[in-house]
């Protein structure tokens, strides 16, 4: 028999070989297909996730603008803002940006589309929004009743001292 | 019941989620040439290439429900075994990378017959040495015969990229194949 008779043979063993090993597994049930809900669940939670972390984003974004507004970064005074500015506030909102532009790409169309120019769109959309909220002075609302009131009280804890104190005083 | 041969491969994977898991087989007949073919332009290992889909079948099996049944199965499986083999390779670290920003005089005019004679005859030896960036496109598209969108849909990259790999790549192959002789 020609060397490549045998090769021939050998090949199509391994073939039926490898349809019979998975197809034991498969009807003994030593293999499962997961089931449609976990799908279903996994879709609905990513996308939960993404929506929860760009309103959170915008949020936390918005706050940033709120501070920065309130305290005013007005010269001479930007060592006395950095000292008491609630840091965590912009730095979770990059944190969920990034996230969230990463959860992005585990969708389809991510590579079908440029993806930088997906993230920056989405980057300027959250930047926008937060925007928005600031000029339409909802979050001055926010400050002063509802659940997200203490959210923004955090800025009693950072107010800014006066650079001249009234000279009478002591 | 109707003839199994002219369905689908879409239709039997909603037979076998629903009705008749035994109908794998037929999915496994149809596609485990062509996937080991493809995953050894990959590993470059026969054994290996047979373990890498062997293993992409059980995983298919485990996910069928997550195939959304509007898109190609093909794409699909194609691209669990492209991770399977990319998986492999990483444990294995065997591969000779070229630097993928070789400038190459892209004016060269190169017949696909050619190609796809190059590819076929002395394929393993010219590919072999080749990038995988640019081995896997070429392989796809010249013996798989897959069109560059499901390339785009199997490695997820944009469809530009898909073009501009493949072409790069036969500049490549040339090059390569020439050296050889």
């Amino acid at each position: 028999m020609s060397d490549k008779k045998i090769g021939n043979l050998k090949m199509e063993k391994q073939k039926n070989n490898i349809e019979n090993k998975i197809m034991d597994k498969v009807l003994s049930g030593e293999v499962k297909m997961k089931p449609k809900w976990y799908f279903i669940m996994g879709s609905i939670t990513s996308f939960v996730g993404l929506v929860g972390m760009i309103i959170g984003a915008i949020f936390l974004t918005n706050l940033t603008f709120f501070f920065i507004r309130k305290q005013g970064p007005g010269t001479g005074r930007i060592n006395v803002m950095l000292d008491s500015f609630p840091l965590w506030v912009p730095i979770l909102a990059i944190a969920l940006v990034i996230l969230g532009i990463w959860m992005l790409k585990k969708y389809d169309f991510s590579y079908k589309k440029n993806f930088v120019v997906v993230a920056i769109v989405v980057v300027i959309a959250i930047i926008l929004s937060a925007l928005i909220i600031d000029l339409l002075g909802l979050n001055e609302q926010w400050a002063k009743r509802g659940p997200m009131r203490r959210f923004y009280m955090e800025d009693s804890n950072y107010r800014v001292q006066p650079l001249h104190r009234p000279m009478n005083r002591r | 019941m109707e003839n199994i041969e002219t369905k689908t491969d879409e239709e039997i994977v909603e037979l076998i989620r629903n009705e008749n898991k035994e109908l794998y087989g037929q999915i496994i007949k149809r596609y485990q040439d062509k996937l080991i073919r493809y995953a050894e332009y990959i590993i470059g290992d026969h054994d290996k290439a047979s373990d890498a889909v062997q293993e992409s079948f059980i995983k298919a099996y485990i996910n069928l429900n997550g195939f959304d049944v509007k898109k190609k199965f093909s794409s699909w499986i194609y691209r669990i075994v492209h991770n399977e083999a990319i998986n492999l390779i990483d444990k294995n670290k065997k591969i000779v990378k070229l630097d993928p920003d070789i400038d190459f005089d892209s004016g060269v005019n190169i017949e696909d017959s050619y190609i796809k004679e190059e590819l076929v005859s002395r394929a393993h030896n010219c590919l072999e040495t080749m990038d995988i960036n640019y081995r896997e496109p070429l392989s796809l598209y010249y013996i798989e015969n897959k069109s560059y969108e499901e390339i785009s849909d199997i490695l997820r990259i944009p469809m530009g990229t898909v073009a501009v790999r493949i072409n790069r790549a036969k500049i490549i192959l040339k090059k390569i194949c020439q050296t050889k002789k």
